[in-house]
């Protein structure tokens, strides 16, 4: 006698019970469908479309906050510039000005402008770098390319590690949303080299393709782990990520111990209608 | 309520037979739910006392409804009186649901 189990009879459904079960399928009145090996749950389809929906609405609200977040850097770029900047400015003319007033005998007053006047250049100093952080102002006035250049120049002297950035875009190839996101995003890529990676060595590329422009920043640090790139802690990647899809844009993370980590992010070129209306002569 | 009160007038006389039930649901999804509740409601309504409903959640027993070639939840056995008869779905469609059981005479 075999103890093996008897195979399974596919149910026959013919005549007026198929219909109803098409009727019942059709009126949505099916919560599972009964299988060999497991119960599928109709409603799961249902389930998993709302979660897409509520994913997408999540996605709209992060790249509305994005543009959002954008604007008011922009803004407050603004006033620390303007508005700081010119008061110190004035005090280091005021300053300048009393240094000029003082006599050889009042040495100690001499002393003390002078280390006022010190004090006001760096904060000067410190204030145009704040806004330039807040908004870069080479992004604005020269484009993606140039700001890029410029933030692999700053990441060299910041941390002592070269950045190469090289390129075959022209001046104009982004749009301004595409631009800030690729300079975000090439922020944050360098931000979390710096912190993370112990790279001697940085690469970041901007290529425009034909349909696609690639950003490519790669180290040869200590690489990263699966983990690390979809960990809820990794503030850093979920805001590249959230970038990039706002602009319907993919990444790509690689990481091992030997070769160090590869980021690519690929953003679709925007599509160029072209109009073929006749030229009339 | 006139509907409901033409449907009880054209009841089939059941005779005193006990009607048996085998109501296969998935958990609480909203279809079970609803077929348990109208299932209810028509053996209150039409079978009072002389009815038997075995409850079959396939979550949980999935052999039962293999048994039974179910393929879907919800569904409905009348194992007696015979011939035996299987409905599929929520049951809300009452004039139907009695037809088919055979409490009333037939479809209009």
């Amino acid at each position: 006698m075999s103890s093996r189990k008897a195979p399974f009879r596919k149910p026959q459904i013919k005549g007026a019970a198929a219909e109803e079960l098409v009727h019942a399928l059709r009126t949505h009145q099916v919560d599972a469908i009964v299988g060999e090996r497991h119960i599928m749950l109709v409603r799961l389809k249902q389930a998993e479309e709302d979660l897409e929906l509520s994913r997408n609405q999540l996605r709209a609200l992060t790249a509305s906050l994005l543009s959002i977040r954008e604007n008011e850097r922009i803004v407050i770029a603004r006033e620390i510039h303007d508005e700081l900047g010119q008061a110190l400015t004035c005090l280091q003319l005021g300053l300048s000005w009393i240094a000029g007033k003082v006599t050889a005998r009042q040495q100690p007053v001499q002393d003390k402008v002078r280390s006022l006047a010190a004090l006001v250049t760096t904060m000067i100093r410190t204030v145009q770098r704040i806004a330039d952080e807040l908004r870069p102002g080479v992004l604005d006035e020269l484009g993606l390319v140039k700001a890029l250049k410029s933030e692999a120049r700053k990441f060299t002297g910041y941390t002592g590690t070269p950045c190469k950035f090289e390129t075959n875009m022209g001046k104009t190839g982004c749009s301004r949303e595409e631009s800030i996101a690729i300079f975000r995003i090439a922020q944050a890529a360098l931000t979390n080299v710096a912190r993370h990676a112990e790279a001697s060595k940085i690469m970041m590329s901007l290529m425009d393709g034909k349909t696609h422009f690639v950003l490519t920043v790669h180290d040869n640090g200590k690489g990263i782990t699966r983990e690390q790139i979809s960990g809820a802690q990794s503030l850093g990647i979920i805001g590249i990520r959230e970038r990039v899809l706002a602009l319907k844009g993919s990444l790509n993370i690689r990481g091992s111990k030997t070769t160090g980590t590869t980021l690519t992010v690929r953003i679709p070129r925007p599509r160029i209608l072209l109009s073929h209306r006749p030229v009339s002569s | 309520m006139t509907s409901r009160s033409r449907e009880k007038r054209r009841t089939a006389p059941a005779g005193g037979k006990t009607y048996a039930f085998q109501l296969f649901v998935a958990g609480n999804e909203s279809n079970s739910t609803q077929a348990r509740d109208n299932l209810a409601r028509l053996c209150r309504e039409y079978l009072t006392g002389r009815h038997e409903i075995t409850i079959v959640d396939v979550l949980k027993d999935a052999a039962t409804a293999y048994t039974h070639h179910v393929l879907v939840t919800p569904t409905l056995i009348l194992i007696k009186p015979l011939p035996k008869v299987l409905l599929l779905g929520n049951l809300s469609d009452t004039r139907h649901v009695l037809a088919a059981l055979r409490l009333i005479g037939g479809k209009q």
